[in-house]
């Protein structure tokens, strides 16, 4: 294989001018056993390596449209070998034909996928080109990968740089998908087994790239290069170990063609990092090798992949959590299940104050003297809502409290209580009697002025219950707000019993303070 | 609170007690709330949440700009002003 290198490197040298930036070949001496070739043509890159099976077939599945071609290319065999190109001197003469025409150039990868099944009947060194398929899938395993690329560029002889320029685009986005794929990445974990026994292979065995072929074109036929990558990448850092079994199995795997050793001692080193493209490309030849050898690995992988995502799946939970407790206002819990209660309870009450506004708004505009009659109705209306009896005490002339939801005549105090419970609900009460009074003539007026008494109370509340606090006496102190209604209401109300009424039912306003749409109907 | 769960008071917190909090987060969503309630996970319900606080926030800024226009617009020393700088005030 020595020498063959140098003929590569001329050739390449030969070739670079010669052939279109686009289509690179390159040679890997992979090992004795294979040697794989891997082509780049514009876009893409044809992996040949000399695992006939494997690189045959994927070859055509990988190169766009190519499947037409290896059929006809099958026919070209003999005048491309490409394989044998690399392999001596005229082989790259013949191959230098192709560069000029892409058309060319894919059938005479397709021709190598297709000689290379052929190769090992034909001659050992053809076997040379039959390696190509890079062993760089199974190198992308073997180190730690998310960044597949590394990994290929240490163990990745071939020289596959315009490939792995290719291939790099493949892999970053199968990145992403990693993570995403769930249900792919068993396949991907036996595929990430594949290719990492395939990896191992490469770095020793030659034998092992031939089935990287095998299993990347495959792959890579199927589109499934970026699971591959993925999945070696996500497995590779669990897999490590299991890549470095791989390598043993690798090289006991794959007897080495002939010809694939004369392709691949030279190469190792200068390949590598060309490698880091041409591992993702290998990927998923790997896969094939390895499934059926490494079950147990395979599971192994799955179970971390599981482990991954449940872990992803925590991760989001609890960014979401951290997300919901900056929302929330003056949460210090740092405990699940007590953030969670705020939550709920802040919610609650945000979606009540909005209610309150946005009633408060509506209603505004019609607190005047002619809404006054339909006080007793709406008071009826209250009472059904159990208010409290202590509206018709409080007067006719009180509206009630449309509690949460649809009364339109102010809010009475009595109902204030209820709601009072709740931050907001206690001002606006004490906000709505000072309407009442002054609409009603005389009996406003005995109500104006502890009405007026009441406005500093009131307002001196108000700062007082911001609504943060109300939230929070709401948790703790739903009694000292209760304790607030019923100094304001004794200071405006006339009848006691109102505030017999109140006290008397905390707990039912505490019920009547969750329902979103109080039936008030 | 009539419905604090008593998972803060015990020092390990089951599974159980969360869920049934993520379930009766779900209940206030108005999104998720017409579901079949064990249809939304703790991701979507959390994410949900969010959202909806956030929409909340919004519409009580929102709402507060109105009534301080209206507050404007009405005698200052009205009942109704005092109504509406107690709603602003919240």
């Amino acid at each position: 294989m020595n020498h063959c290198v140098p003929d590569f490197e001329t050739d390449d040298d030969y070739l670079f001018p010669a052939t279109s930036s686009s289509k690179r070949h390159k040679k890997s001496a992979m090992g004795d056993e294979d040697i794989m070739e891997l082509l780049w043509q514009n876009g893409q890159v044809v992996m040949q390596s000399q695992n006939q099976r494997s690189a045959g077939n994927k070859k055509s599945e990988t190169m766009p449209s190519t499947a037409g071609r290896e059929i006809r290319s099958g026919g070209i065999e003999e005048e491309t070998t490409p394989c044998n190109l690399f392999m001596q001197e005229d082989e790259m003469v013949s191959w230098l034909h192709y560069p000029s025409d892409d058309n060319s150039l894919d059938l005479y990868l397709r021709n190598n996928d297709i000689l290379y099944p052929v190769l090992p009947s034909s001659a050992p060194a053809t076997t040379v080109p039959s390696s190509l398929p890079p062993p760089p899938p199974p190198l992308i395993t073997v180190p730690p990968p998310r960044p597949p690329i590394p990994p290929l560029k240490r163990v990745e002889e071939e020289p596959i740089q315009p490939k792995f320029a290719n291939f790099s685009h493949f892999s970053r986005p199968n990145k992403g998908v990693l993570t995403g794929s769930g249900p792919s990445s068993s396949n991907q974990i036996s595929q990430a087994i594949t290719q990492s026994t395939v990896v191992e292979s490469n770095i020793g065995c030659r034998g092992s790239m031939s089935s990287f072929g095998g299993a990347g074109t495959s792959s890579a036929g199927t589109g499934r290069e970026p699971e591959t990558f993925d999945v070696s990448a996500s497995s590779s850092p669990g897999t490590g170990g299991s890549g470095a079994s791989a390598s043993v199995e690798p090289s006991s795997q794959k007897p080495p063609p002939a010809t694939d050793d004369r392709k691949r001692k030279g190469r190792d080193t200068d390949d590598t990092e060309c490698y880091s493209e041409d591992l993702e490309f290998e990927y998923h030849d790997p896969k094939k090798k390895s499934r059926g050898s490494t079950s147990s690995t395979k599971r192994s992988r799955a179970a971390e992949v599981h482990n991954l995502s449940e872990r992803r799946r925590r991760d989001r939970i609890n960014e979401k959590m951290k997300a919901l407790q900056e929302l929330i206002p003056r949460c210090n819990k740092s405990d699940k299940a007590s953030m969670l209660d705020e939550a709920i309870e802040y919610l609650k009450s945000l979606q009540m104050q909005v209610q309150m506004m946005s009633m408060g708004y509506s209603m505004v505009p019609m607190m005047l003297p002619g809404v006054q009659r339909y006080m007793p109705p709406m008071a009826a209306m209250g009472m059904g809502m159990g208010m409290g009896m202590g509206m018709d005490h409080v007067g006719m002339n009180r509206g009630m409290v449309p509690y949460p939801s649809v009364l339109p005549g102010p809010p009475l105090p009595n109902s204030a209580a209820h709601l009072g419970q709740r931050f907001a609900v206690p001002r606006f009460q004490m906000a709505q009697v000072p309407i009442m009074g002054p609409s009603r003539g005389e009996a406003a007026a005995n109500l104006s002025d502890p009405m007026m008494n009441s406005f500093p109370v009131q307002n001196a509340n108000q700062p007082r219950v911001p609504f943060a606090d109300p939230y929070q006496q709401c948790h703790g102190l739903p009694q000292t707000q209760l304790a607030q209604q019923q100094a304001q209401h004794q200071a405006q109300q006339q009848d006691q019993r109102g505030m017999a009424a109140i006290t008397s039912k905390p707990s039912s306003s505490k019920d009547v303070r969750y329902p979103q749409r109080h039936p008030t109907g | 609170m009539s419905n604090r769960r008593p998972a803060s008071s015990t020092p390990r917190i089951t599974d159980e007690q969360i869920i049934e909090l993520v379930s009766k987060l779900q209940q206030l969503l108005p999104e998720l709330r017409n579901r079949r309630s064990n249809k939304a996970s703790a991701s979507k319900v959390l994410q949900e949440t969010c959202n909806y606080v956030r929409s909340l926030h919004k519409e009580v800024d929102d709402l507060s700009d109105r009534l301080s226009q209206l507050l404007s617009t009405i005698d200052n020393d009205s009942p109704q002003a005092s109504i509406i700088r107690s709603l602003i005030n919240q």
